[in-house]
């Protein structure tokens, strides 16, 4: 007979002696496997949340402008340069990228909202509204009126601008802004609706305008603007999406450069905030199964002090301490895996009800603002692959460190004294 | 009005308040240096001018409030023509201006077409705007006084201020000998606590011949030159010896100017405060 997979027989066998004890300490290693992958879930849950509230208000998770756009953002640092773009073909390109679901053009200014009582400073953000609504939010729900339509002099407005102003929809206001070619633009424009974002300095200052109505403003012609914002699928892959952008508009002919910028750049303490939540989960994930660890090993101690005459007669008949210690390893491990399995069965459906029917804890909580993000207090487990592999890892590691020192308890066993104590 | 905003959203500007302004004028010193009123334009862009009169050696501080004043009558008109330069366009105003005492001013474009009729107005301590594109006066927010006017390197604070320097900036001599062979004072002038000015300090020199200014430079609280102003072409005109020709370059554009141009200046002219209303303001005339 094949002596190499005796220890494992053993070991497997051993582990069987006890049923009851063998259930109860997979039990625990199986709920602290659950209690990790959940917890992780729902921490992405959260991240996510964060990162999609912060971004898709205003700015997308991805932005593209010329590359001496940033920092000064002047007027004049429009995508192509002083020539322009063909912007249809930009932003179909960019909709086309893999991985990137929306994508819309803008123009930005700044200058004046007044309606010659009352005047306050504003940034003017051109938008075009059909293709706005599918990467942001910010044309989707005015508390009054409705958003502006592509082609009208009209303008949407925060809470706390019509606020200053004393306006609401179908008032008139003047737009003073520096123009492109040094004059003064201004014109009259009727207040189509109000936004309200909850964000006092939002809804002071933004203005959202029809691009073409912008551009007439500041004197630019249609083929200038200064960002493409996108929308993508997984907001963790916006920066590889926005350098093989950058790649693609190389490859496609298009003879002007592009700077990506993902909101890791823009919003970069969100996406600090997003990897020191990582680090917390290890963290986290680690005193979870310390703590098993002292569990499985007390356990697993007993069971070796039972055992303790069977380990003195092996030791007596000749057997090495290396092949007592590998079979007490061999049954931490094997418990391991059958807590792993336990684990992996109870931990599907859990986050299968917490990604789809989240626990809606609004009524409870109200929404909350981490790292300037608005988060509804909703339980929602994002599936993430490392988290339950990271999770695993940790199992198996926890069921052999457990079964160590049992292990060195077993060697250190006197056949003599062992066999001498009846 | 204008600001020149290059994608910046907002340029938060020093904010004065009303009181403010009318408290940072308590220190006046009293005397024959006194301010006989007359803001004639802005008189941040003649920066300050000099009275032939008085040509003996003072204080640092008298000679920088004679500098300051010296086109100070009791009302002014002029004409002037102001040629922007930037990297990204090139244009030219020409302006009408019309001033009484320190609290009255008004500014309007009589050039190019496209602008004619715009107009800035200081009443009080107000700043108005007028569009005739679309025929609106618009009261400018004190956050947009440090935004550029009309797109030039002027900002709306250097056009409508009014307080006078000696009673912002405490003032030291910092030369006093000769430049590229002309005497010259070069001034250091430090703001006091709490004035509400927009500079860290600004450096100014003065040719002891005439008395006029030369050049005076901007820096922030950093210690950084911003700008420079200098003033060039000095001539008889509303019978007063003036530079009529000032230039500003920010420092960190150097190839971007703003050049002002007197043509034609006129002190004591019959004006009353009835002029500067926003009746006027819109009129055009």
């Amino acid at each position: 007979m094949d002596d190499r997979w005796i220890w494992w027989r053993l070991a497997w066998r051993n582990l069987w002696r006890n049923q009851r004890r063998t259930f109860i300490t997979a039990s625990a290693l199986a709920f602290g496997y659950l209690a990790s992958v959940t917890m992780i879930g729902l921490w992405n849950g959260l991240l996510t949340e964060m990162i999609e509230t912060g971004t898709n208000l205003v700015t997308g998770q991805l932005q593209i402008h010329a590359p001496d756009y940033y920092p000064e953002r002047s007027m004049y640092a429009t995508l192509g340069g002083r020539e322009g773009i063909d912007v249809d073909e930009l932003v179909r390109l960019t909709r086309d990228t893999e991985g990137i679901v929306a994508a819309s053009p803008r123009v930005y200014g700044g200058g004046l909202v007044s309606t010659g009582d009352e005047t306050v400073a504003g940034l003017f953000i051109g938008v075009d509204p059909d293709r706005e609504v599918e990467v942001t939010r910010l044309l989707q729900t005015p508390v009054e009126g409705r958003a502006p339509k592509a082609g009208e002099r009209e303008i949407l407005i925060g809470r706390g601008m019509a606020d200053i102003l004393d306006v609401g929809p179908g008032a008139e206001v003047v737009l003073v802004a520096a123009a492109s070619d040094g004059s003064l633009g201004n014109d009259l424009y009727r207040v189509s609706g109000v936004f309200e974002t909850g964000s006092a300095g939002l809804d002071r200052s933004f203005a959202i305008l029809p691009i073409r109505s912008l551009q007439e403003l500041m004197v630019m012609p249609e083929n200038r603007i200064h960002e493409v914002a996108a929308a993508v699928e997984e907001p963790f892959a916006a920066p590889a999406l926005g350098d093989s952008l950058a790649v693609a508009v190389a490859a496609h002919g298009l003879d002007y450069p592009v700077a990506p910028r993902p909101w890791t750049v823009f919003r970069a303490e969100l996406a600090e905030y997003a990897s020191l939540a990582g680090a917390v989960n290890g963290i986290v994930v680690g005193i979870i199964f310390i703590m098993a660890v002292f569990g499985v090993a007390n356990t697993m101690l007993l069971g070796t002090f039972e055992r303790r005459r069977e380990f003195a007669v092996v030791r007596a008949l000749g057997t090495e301490p290396r092949s007592v210690v590998l079979t007490v390893v061999y049954e931490g491990f094997i418990l391991g895996v059958i807590a792993l399995a336990a684990g992996v069965l109870i931990s599907v459906p859990v986050l299968y009800w917490l990604h789809n029917y989240p626990p809606d804890l609004s009524n409870l909580f109200g929404d909350f603002t981490m790292s300037g993000s608005v988060v509804r207090p909703v339980l929602r487990a994002e599936y993430s692959l490392d988290g339950p592999i990271y999770a695993a890892v940790a199992l198996l590691i926890t069921s052999i460190l457990s079964a160590l020192y049992p292990a060195y308890r077993a060697v250190k066993i006197l056949p003599a004294d062992a066999l001498a104590d009846t | 009005m204008v600001l020149h905003i290059r994608g910046a959203p907002v340029i938060p500007g020093p904010v004065r308040t009303p009181g403010e302004l009318w408290d940072s004028r308590r220190h006046r010193i009293p005397g024959r240096f006194r301010a006989r009123g007359g803001l004639v334009i802005p008189l941040a862009l003649l920066g300050c001018l000099f009275s032939p009169l008085a040509a003996h050696a003072q204080s640092a501080r008298e000679i920088i409030d004679r500098v300051d004043q010296l086109m100070r009558g009791e009302s002014s008109i002029a004409r002037i023509t102001m040629d922007i330069q930037t990297e990204n366009w090139d244009r030219s105003l020409t302006l009408s201006a019309w001033s009484l005492g320190t609290e009255h001013s008004l500014i309007r474009v009589e050039s190019p077409q496209k602008e004619a009729g715009t107009a800035t107005l200081r009443a009080d301590q107000e700043v108005w705007n007028y569009l005739p594109r679309v025929d609106r006066t618009l009261k400018l927010p004190s956050s947009m006084m440090a935004g550029s006017w009309m797109g030039s390197h002027f900002t709306n604070d250097d056009l409508v201020k009014e307080s006078r320097l000696v009673d912002d900036y405490g003032i030291e001599i910092e030369f006093d000998g000769t430049r590229d062979g002309v005497d010259v004072w070069e001034f250091l002038l430090v703001p006091l606590p709490e004035a509400p000015v927009v500079w860290g300090k600004i450096r100014y020199q003065v040719s002891k011949e005439g008395l006029l200014p030369t050049w005076t430079r901007y820096y922030d609280e950093s210690d950084e030159l911003i700008r420079t102003m200098t003033f060039s072409e000095n001539r008889m005109m509303g019978s007063r010896l003036v530079p009529t020709v000032m230039t500003i370059r920010p420092a960190d554009k150097p190839e971007e100017s703003t050049v002002v141009r007197y043509h034609e200046l006129e002190f004591d002219v019959d004006l009353d405060e009835d002029y500067f209303s926003l009746r006027n303001l819109r009129s055009g005339r």
